[in-house]
């Protein structure tokens, strides 16, 4: 029988170097993807390689065999040394390679919680895979049942929800005041890291034009190029701080270099717009009195890092309820695969039913004879129908049944009792689509492979 | 069957709630559901008055209070749709359930307008003053929101209303919007009501006419509040845009219409009061 095999390594498990070395690139992909799937015990396979992960989900017959395999295939791709890539890979089957995939989908695995790209990644490998024509019943079923954990956890949790990084807490802060941040104009003051950090997540915004102030003119000079924008000498600081309307201080500056009277000056020229202050030096560059001017909001760094933690603290209290999704979702794809179990010996069935219906339809054939071409065609249709009928309430009994003992036994009795082993048929690879039964929902994802 | 319209605003209400607390998305259209019954319904109600007496259920302050509901319902459903923003249901929708209460609890005759009120101005002076109000009603409610907003940036402690309300730049585009449309059409309510006060001494001995004066409280409220949303337009040209400031005339001067429409209409005015 058939199983699900998952191999990989994650930024848990093993350390950014080696997770570079395994990466599979764009190109790499389908010829890694089709050497997958053709491998002896081997059907369906589906890579997923992100940054943070390298994961290979295959359909195997034999799970020690399939761990050997990979692994073995993962070192020779990218020449590693398999001792050094053994401690750091896991291997998981059926449901836990379910859950787990469920769980990346979700973005319950990601190094930051909730992370929005990796659903999208998870599609993009699906896509490839079956682009490729990897994927079969089982990897198709899988990983449709991913996307829909994936965004049940992301409409139903808010895992997902708010800024967890400063810089980006700033931006999505900027947005609430603003609005839209295409027309308006960004000051940088001070050519350090995290001014270059934050410019970038405000650049993305569209802002209309960022704006670099420094006391040493080159280095505005040269963060300005970098980012795409000007550089201003200090001291037209005063005009600049009436036309922007985010302002980011981060220069090493022991004593405040905005004061508020400063600030005080500037609004009334500003006509009272809106001001957005983020201090995010240490010691702090503008003064702190000055965020109690009416339209000024002035965070420091204290500031805004509470807000990442709250939104941290927020995320994690959603992990449960994720969790949950992610086991229903589990739950229900187990369930599927489950009723595969069965398959085997409806395929048997419905075969030996269909072999008694034309053996009798073969001995009429004289009487038949006689009659015309459509009322053998209904003759035809008529006795196709019975078995069909016949057929539906043990095929939806079979596909019910969750013990895989039970559906051994059942699956015994049937053999025993319609004699199936003599009519029966290899069915290595069963088609979902030979046993339709009227209560089909589960199997509209699945593809004949 | 009057009871219908504050039913369904009662249910908006609840759903608006839920919608806000716990930002579900299906709350919200199903809050918008019942807002736009409500309001289909008020409008079916009011078009039967209007059939039975001629025009529009204007006289008397409780028929009047029910056209001002359904106009800020209509006012509301416009925002909403143009702005595709629904925070603000919560806000406005126990606002009208409030104000219905009273013509559905009141059991009100509709009145047919006396001789003195037959006059082409009349529709047109209580439904734009009707409108300015309800403008300024959403206007109130987009400025509570701001404040609420406001003052979660300014005490850095973002989070319920930072998650659920747009931004402060939209808030305040909002209410000025509100404002303005409101300011429009209390101008010409205003001035539509003086010609016709002046005309109608003329031609009528009704005491009511002939003692009608600035001084009436009806008419110095709204005199007021046109003082009161004028400042504030003037203000924004001069002074500069802040929306601390214009939310907060826009609460003041709600509260200010809603004096004229409940102690002052009902037992205050002597001579205004058809």
């Amino acid at each position: 029988m058939s199983q699900l095999f998952l191999l990989g390594i994650n930024h848990d498990t093993a350390p950014v170097d080696l997770r570079e070395r395994l990466n599979f690139s764009e190109g790499d992909l389908s010829e890694t993807l089709v050497a997958l799937s053709t491998r002896p015990g081997c059907g369906e396979a589906v890579v997923l390689s992100t940054c943070n992960r390298v994961e290979l989900y295959v359909r195997c017959d034999d799970l020690g065999e399939a761990r050997t395999e990979l692994t073995r295939f993962l070192s020779d791709f990218h020449g590693v040394d398999p001792a050094a890539l053994a401690p750091h890979l896991y291997s998981l089957a059926s449901s836990e390679a379910a859950q787990h995939l469920f769980r990346v989908a979700a973005g319950l695995d990601s190094l930051v919680i909730g992370e929005p790209q990796i659903l999208g990644q998870v599609k993009e490998a699906y896509t490839t895979a079956s682009e490729n024509g990897c994927t079969g019943s089982l990897l198709n079923k899988l990983f449709h049942c991913s996307f829909a954990a994936g965004k049940r956890v992301r409409s139903e949790t808010e895992l997902g929800e708010g800024a967890v990084s400063i810089s980006y807490a700033a931006v999505a802060l900027a947005r609430k005041i603003f609005g839209n941040l295409a027309d308006h104009d960004v000051l940088l003051v001070g050519a350090g890291e995290m001014s270059e950090l934050t410019a970038v997540h405000l650049k993305a915004q569209q802002v209309s034009r960022i704006v670099v102030i420094n006391r040493t003119a080159a280095q505005a000079e040269n963060l300005a190029k970098k980012i795409g924008g000007e550089a201003i000498p200090w001291t037209e600081m005063q005009q600049v701080l009436a036309t922007t309307d985010v302002v980011v201080t981060a220069t090493g500056s022991p004593a405040p270099i905005i004061t508020s009277s400063q600030v005080e000056a500037v609004m009334r020229t500003r006509r009272n717009r809106p001001l957005f202050i983020m201090d995010i030096a240490v010691p702090r560059d503008v003064e702190a009195s000055a965020g109690t001017i009416e339209q000024v909001f002035l965070y420091n760094i204290d500031d805004l890092q509470g807000i990442v933690s709250e939104n941290l603290a927020r995320r994690s209290a959603q992990i449960t309820k994720a969790e949950v999704i992610v086991a229903e979702e589990v739950n229900g794809f187990m369930t599927w695969l489950r009723s595969r179990r069965a398959v085997p010996t409806l395929v048997a069935l419905r075969q030996r039913f269909e072999v008694i219906r034309q053996a009798e339809l073969k001995r009429l054939e004289q009487k038949l004879a006689s009659l015309a071409p459509a009322d053998r065609a209904r003759v035809e249709d008529v006795t196709r129908l019975i078995v069909e009928k016949l057929l539906s309430t043990p095929t939806e009994r079979l596909k019910e049944l969750s013990n895989a003992e039970t559906v051994r036994m059942y699956g015994d009795a049937l053999n025993q009792l319609f004699d199936l082993e003599s009519s029966q048929v290899p069915s290595e690879q069963p088609d979902d689509q030979v046993v339709a039964s009227p209560k089909s929902s589960v199997q509209k994802t699945s593809v004949p492979s | 069957m009057n009871i219908a319209p504050l039913l369904l605003y009662v249910a908006a209400s609840i759903a608006y709630g839920w919608h806000f607390m716990k930002r579900s998305s299906r709350g919200g259209r199903t809050a918008t559901s019942f807002l736009v019954a409500a309001t289909l319904v008020h409008t079916f109600i009011i078009g039967m008055q209007t059939t039975e007496i001629g025009h529009l259920p204007l006289v008397g302050t409780t028929g009047a209070l029910s056209v001002f509901v359904w106009l800020s319902s209509i006012a509301y459903l416009y925002t909403e749709t143009t702005s595709n923003e629904r925070s603000m249901g919560v806000f406005i929708a126990p606002l009208l359930v409030a104000l219905q209460v009273i013509p559905t609890v009141s059991r009100y005759e509709v009145a047919v307008r006396p001789p003195v009120l037959e006059s082409p101005w009349f529709v047109l002076h209580i439904s734009s003053l009707l409108f300015a109000y309800a403008s300024f009603a959403i206007a109130c409610v987009i400025g509570i929101t701001y404040m609420l907003l406001f003052k979660e940036l300014k005490a850095k402690h973002v989070g319920f209303f930072y998650n659920r309300l747009p931004s402060l730049q939209i808030l305040d585009v909002m209410n000025m919007r509100a404002i303005t449309i409101g300011w429009l059409l209390l101008t010409i309510g205003v001035a539509v009501g003086g010609v016709w006060a002046l005309q109608a001494q003329a031609e009528f001995d009704d005491p009511r006419v002939q003692a009608m004066s600035v001084l009436d409280p009806k008419i110095f409220i709204a005199l007021l509040c046109w003082v009161v949303y004028s400042f504030e337009l003037y203000a924004r040209r001069s002074v500069g845009r802040t929306g601390w400031r214009a939310a907060r005339f826009s609460i003041i001067g709600f509260a200010i219409v809603l004096l004229n429409f409940l102690p002052v209409g009902y037992f205050l005015t002597r001579t205004h009061n058809f």
